[in-house]
């Protein structure tokens, strides 16, 4: 790989060193604080498991993370998983893709190529349309987790855990891809909410989320952050105070930038709930691991801290319903009252008994992010109390007006649009 | 066949029900895999898994995983490289029907039993695995693997040199691991009641 002269000189910030066994007060009495020396190397290397391996309480003994199926799943038994998906009156739902392996985050080239992130299979795909039938090309093999992809200027950009790299005239080469130019690579090489989403502004700037590497601890105050890295690779936190964030968009209304976030698990059920956020100023605090959707100090982390100090989600979405992918909907096939409302494919629940999320939400929302509401836009993936038929986590409005949504459990992407 | 009879066919054969893994044709691909991995799934070197009685999304991640070389094994990688995805169902649907090995001969050392008792409490193991280490989903059934083949899955883990299934699971759960404790717990799980 090249990199460019820029890249290394843009280091934020440097791992914080952290005292262990912090007992500041607040929330429970003799609760051990768990927190994290991020000083030596070894904590990089491999952060501690926590973040699977949370606090669990002997009722939640056995929530893990559910694995997928190992392959894409056919043709056959899409359509038919497709027949029990909801959707509001007028709209239709269909698969635009399949043979998929982890499809996670799309993007459009300028000639309509559809390229593809993936989780652990390592791949970028390229899907193009040949006379109505999709062609699903894998254009890059074995990258770290390239979850996030952006094109801009002729370019393909691929996010992989801890190197943005672009790929320049991508969409004449899938045969070939060109050697890639290493953007920025100032993030922790940790795989464990290290995963990312690019979402891209009006200046081609590019905004990654840093995911601290446990479920819940004193962050680094290199992590718990969203960054925004121009083409140069210049960087900036514009967001801190940030969990597990894979997705968010650029408000055309005002060009601000909302974002998706994960809550910490292992608390129970029902608490505390994923967000919807929204930053109105550079260097906003969002409250992790302090306080959660908005109300709610942690019980062990919130460390004298008031919820009111941080900056409240624009809407709380639920408990461990996982928003991940979103956009506002700018095309202009659905119905009117649909424009720039929100579309948010929800992930769905590993750390709760019954699950719930695997759908795609609907919200409204001001421009200044007041009176947020949300409801069910697409829903039926969830098939039993803890099984998937799949599980969306990308969305992407077409040219035509119809969105697309990327599945990585089945592997799949499908179309869902409006017509009278 | 009358025409009738023909319709009738035809029609039986669409409703087929959907992608459900074919275990027979599993038995038949698994051909080349008994030559190793023993006529009832159940082998005799203790550097080779046993498969029987796995679980069956595991075994078909390993198989995606030596296919596309992300599992870099010399003998598995070529043996999995032309793998349709339909056959390797199909294979993990086979030897996941297969009744389990008992657990290997011989009484282990009290002492390392207890301390591999320890360190699978510890590193919370059961978590994922159950708490009679017989896995569940893609987390495998770990109890009654002999001590070499768990010791240098546990290593493998460790060194990132085999990867999780989903995500980053057993990397970051064995990162933690020390020889130590990989001996000991080779040790417990091969008779972990």
């Amino acid at each position: 790989m090249t990199r460019t002269s820029s890249a290394r000189r843009k280091r934020v910030v440097g791992p914080a060193i952290l005292a262990a066994g912090l007992m500041l007060g607040g929330g429970a009495a003799n609760a051990q604080l768990k927190s994290y020396d991020s000083s030596k190397p070894s904590f990089w290397q491999n952060p501690p498991p926590d973040w699977f391996l949370g606090d669990e309480t002997e009722a939640q003994k056995g929530l893990a993370p559910p694995v997928g199926p190992a392959t894409p799943t056919p043709l056959a038994e899409l359509n038919d998983n497709l027949k029990k998906i909801k959707l509001p009156p007028g709209f239709k739902i269909e698969v635009y893709a399949s043979g998929i392996p982890e499809a996670r985050q799309m993007a459009w080239g300028d000639n309509g190529t559809l390229f593809v992130g993936s989780f652990g299979a390592t791949n970028v795909y390229a899907v193009t349309d040949k006379g109505g039938k999709r062609e699903v090309k894998t254009i890059l093999k074995g990258l770290n987790m390239p979850t996030g992809v952006a094109f801009r200027d002729g370019a393909l950009y691929v996010i992989a855990i801890d190197k943005l790299l672009r790929y320049d005239g991508a969409e004449s080469k899938l045969d070939e891809m060109p050697k890639p130019v290493v953007v920025y690579d100032d993030m922790p090489p940790y795989v464990a909410h290290g995963w990312k989403y690019i979402v891209t502004d009006k200046e081609g700037a590019m905004y990654l989320p840093f995911g601290p590497p446990f479920n819940i601890g004193i962050p680094p105050t290199s992590v718990s952050q969203i960054r925004r890295v121009h083409p140069n690779g210049q960087a900036e936190i514009i967001a801190l105070g940030v969990r597990n964030s894979v997705g968010g968009d650029i408000d055309p209304r005002t060009g601000q930038y909302w974002f998706t976030e994960n809550a910490r698990d292992w608390i129970s059920d029902d608490l505390p709930s994923d967000k919807l956020n929204h930053v109105t100023r550079l260097g906003q605090h969002f409250g992790y691991p302090y306080c959660h959707q908005g109300d709610m100090p942690d019980p062990k982390f919130a460390m004298g801290h008031k919820c009111d100090e941080f900056t409240p989600p624009a809407l709380n979405l639920g408990p461990h319903v996982a928003p991940l992918g979103m956009k506002f909907y700018t095309g202009n096939q659905f119905p009117a009252e649909y424009q720039n409302n929100i579309l948010i494919a929800e992930h769905g629940s590993w750390n709760r008994h019954k699950y719930q999320g695997g759908r795609i939400m609907r919200v409204t929302v001001d421009p200044d992010g007041k009176n947020a509401k949300q409801e069910v836009f697409a829903e039926g993936w969830i098939t039993g109390n803890q099984e998937y038929s799949g599980r969306p986590n990308d969305i992407l409005v077409a040219k035509d007006g119809s969105i697309l949504v990327a599945d990585d459990w089945a592997g799949a992407i499908y179309r869902i649009s409006y017509s009278r | 066949m009358r025409p009738v009879l023909a319709a009738l066919a035809a029609l039986c054969l669409s409703a087929t029900p959907l992608a459900a893994a074919d275990i027979e044709a599993g038995r038949q691909r698994a051909e080349t895999c008994v030559t190793c991995h023993g006529a009832d799934g159940i082998t005799a070197d203790p550097s080779i898994p046993s498969l029987a009685g796995q679980r069956e999304r595991y075994l078909q991640w390993q198989l995606v995983f030596f296919r596309s070389g992300r599992r870099a094994n010399p003998i598995m990688g070529p043996l999995a490289a032309d793998l349709t995805d339909e056959e390797l169902r199909n294979l993990g649907a086979y030897f996941a029907s297969l009744p389990r090995a008992n657990p290997p001969s011989g009484a282990p050392d009290p002492a390392l039993h207890e301390a591999g008792k320890q360190a699978a409490a510890r590193h919370r193991c059961a978590s994922c695995h159950q708490d009679n280490y017989g896995g569940s989903q893609a987390a495998p059934a770990i109890a009654h693997q002999t001590r070499a083949y768990t010791a240098k899955a546990l290593r493998d883990y460790r060194a990132n040199a085999r990867p999780s299934v989903g995500v980053a699971a057993m990397n970051e759960a064995a990162g933690g691991l020390t020889d130590d404790d990989i001996t000991a717990l080779a040790v417990y799980l091969e008779r972990p009641e």
